[in-house]
């Protein structure tokens, strides 16, 4: 659980900077990533259907590490975030 | 520089990004772009009903499908924060943009893989499923093809925003006649797969690769199918086999391609580029030609005339020819090698228009301003 006056921090990938008028990282309350992706979606409108698709899973090739673990294959309602957790959003390494 | 009234323009869409070109006459032309660089564009139009709003529809891969749209030839783009949703009951996201098409009241259809159609009454703001069609009885039976299960072709009828086809890859054709509401198969007549015996039912489903209607009776349709070439005219019990004078496939025994085009003003024209086959989609003899028929498709010609006719193998995607709304008319014909080639008189003689662009997914037409 985060209490107020502590926080995450989420890591914006180049390529979302464009919503974020070009911040790359950004501090918010949350006690989950659902919640932080929410915050997100709050301060800049479209986050979340850039990372989460119509079932509100992160999209296939949309990656999310906690610190250094990843936690892409897990709802993000069920991903407990903590004060001081780091969120990396990471575009998966694919393409042609 | 921006687009004058009255310029003919060219929209096209590549696997990284968009391009634009406008000319006066159409011997000298200037580009723009690339716009929404590193994503795919199946598809991208210039409004016919205004001649200056185009709607892009970009696919990211990782970041998901929207439908952006510029009035002033790209200056500004308008991006919006979403794009077309499938329901939380389905259990299935939309991944890709295919197909964008405005119909006669105003609203703007997507066609999307999975297969779904969505409209929007705001320009692609927010977008309403069709529900009678993305939710189907037969749904679970649909199976996709080389591309994806994906809705890449919508037909709205002039005048008449209730009646529309659309087709599925490679679920079929579907019709509707209540805006929507319900939807019939229209797939009799064509080709089993490598058989000379059709299909008897409209209900079978086949792999339809593009569409067309005709210029001066819409109620006439031409199709490019994974099995060959057809033509079906309302009444028609079921499509007819088109093929004199196109190649044919030694797998499917029928012609095979992606792309069509119908001319803008003359009844009975159409356009295509026939390729080997599905088991080697390229131009046939590394020799690129257009086929054109101008009488409902008794007989396809081929055009070769300023068409590279050697050591050209590529293929032509199935929004890969366009015609401009000119008389006598543009053609224009996109390659996956990135060539743009265009014709300013109905086809009959070619010229290149741009070269080593991405590999090119949709070409679009058509007089700026209306």
């Amino acid at each position: 659980m985060t209490n107020e006056g502590d926080s995450v921090q989420v890591y914006v990938p180049y390529p979302l900077r464009g919503l974020t008028n070009g911040v790359g990282t950004v501090d918010l309350h949350a006690n989950n990533l659902a919640q932080a992706i929410d915050e997100l979606n709050r301060r800049f409108p479209g986050m979340a259907y850039r990372l989460l698709d119509d079932q509100g899973r992160l999209r296939r090739f949309v990656n999310a590490f906690v610190n250094e673990e990843s936690v892409s294959h897990l709802a993000p309602s069920d991903v407990p975030l903590h004060a001081g957790d780091v969120i990396t959003v990471l575009p998966s390494i694919a393409g042609g | 520089m921006m687009a004058k009234r009255g310029d003919t323009i060219v929209v096209v869409g590549t696997r990284k990004g968009l391009f634009l070109f406008h000319s006066r006459d159409r011997k000298k032309w200037s580009s723009q772009g690339p716009y929404f660089e590193g994503d795919q564009i199946r598809h991208a139009i210039l409004s016919p009903e205004d001649g200056k709003t185009i709607f892009a529809g970009i696919t990211s891969e990782h970041w998901g499908p929207v439908v952006a749209r510029t009035r002033d030839f790209g200056g500004k783009w308008n991006v919006p924060h979403e794009g077309p949703r499938f329901s939380k009951e389905s259990g299935i996201s939309v991944t890709r943009i295919w197909q964008l098409q405005t119909s006669p009241d105003g609203g703007l259809y997507v066609g999307v893989e999975p297969a779904g159609l969505f409209r929007s009454a705001d320009q692609g703001e927010t977008w309403s499923s069709d529900d009678g069609l993305n939710y189907w009885p037969g749904r679970d039976k649909w199976e996709p093809g080389g591309g994806g299960l994906c809705l890449h072709t919508i037909l709205p009828y002039p005048g008449d925003p209730k009646r529309m086809l659309i087709g599925i890859s490679a679920a079929g054709i579907f019709a509707t006649n209540d805006a929507g509401e319900s939807w019939k198969m229209y797939d009799a007549g064509v080709r089993w797969y490598g058989k000379k015996d059709v299909y008897d039912r409209e209900d079978l489903g086949t792999c339809v690769h593009k569409m067309v209607r005709d210029a001066e009776d819409p109620a006439i349709l031409y199709q490019q199918n994974h099995t060959g070439m057809y033509r079906r005219a309302r009444g028609d019990l079921r499509w007819k086999i088109i093929e004199k004078g196109l190649p044919v496939s030694k797998s499917t025994g029928g012609t095979f391609g992606f792309g069509m085009a119908a001319h803008p003003h003359d009844g009975g024209t159409a356009y295509a580029v026939p390729l080997v086959g599905d088991y080697n989609r390229v131009t046939p003899k590394g020799a690129m030609a257009v086929l054109r028929t101008t009488n409902g498709g008794a007989r396809w010609e081929k055009l070769t005339k300023g068409l590279p006719q050697n050591n050209a193998w590529f293929t032509v995607l199935r929004e890969g020819i366009r015609t401009d709304t000119n008389d006598p008319a543009g053609v224009y014909v996109g390659t996956t090698t990135g060539q743009l080639y265009h014709s300013r008189d109905d086809g009959d003689s070619w010229r290149l228009l741009a070269d080593h662009l991405p590999q090119i997914q949709s070409v679009e037409a058509g007089v700026f301003g209306g």
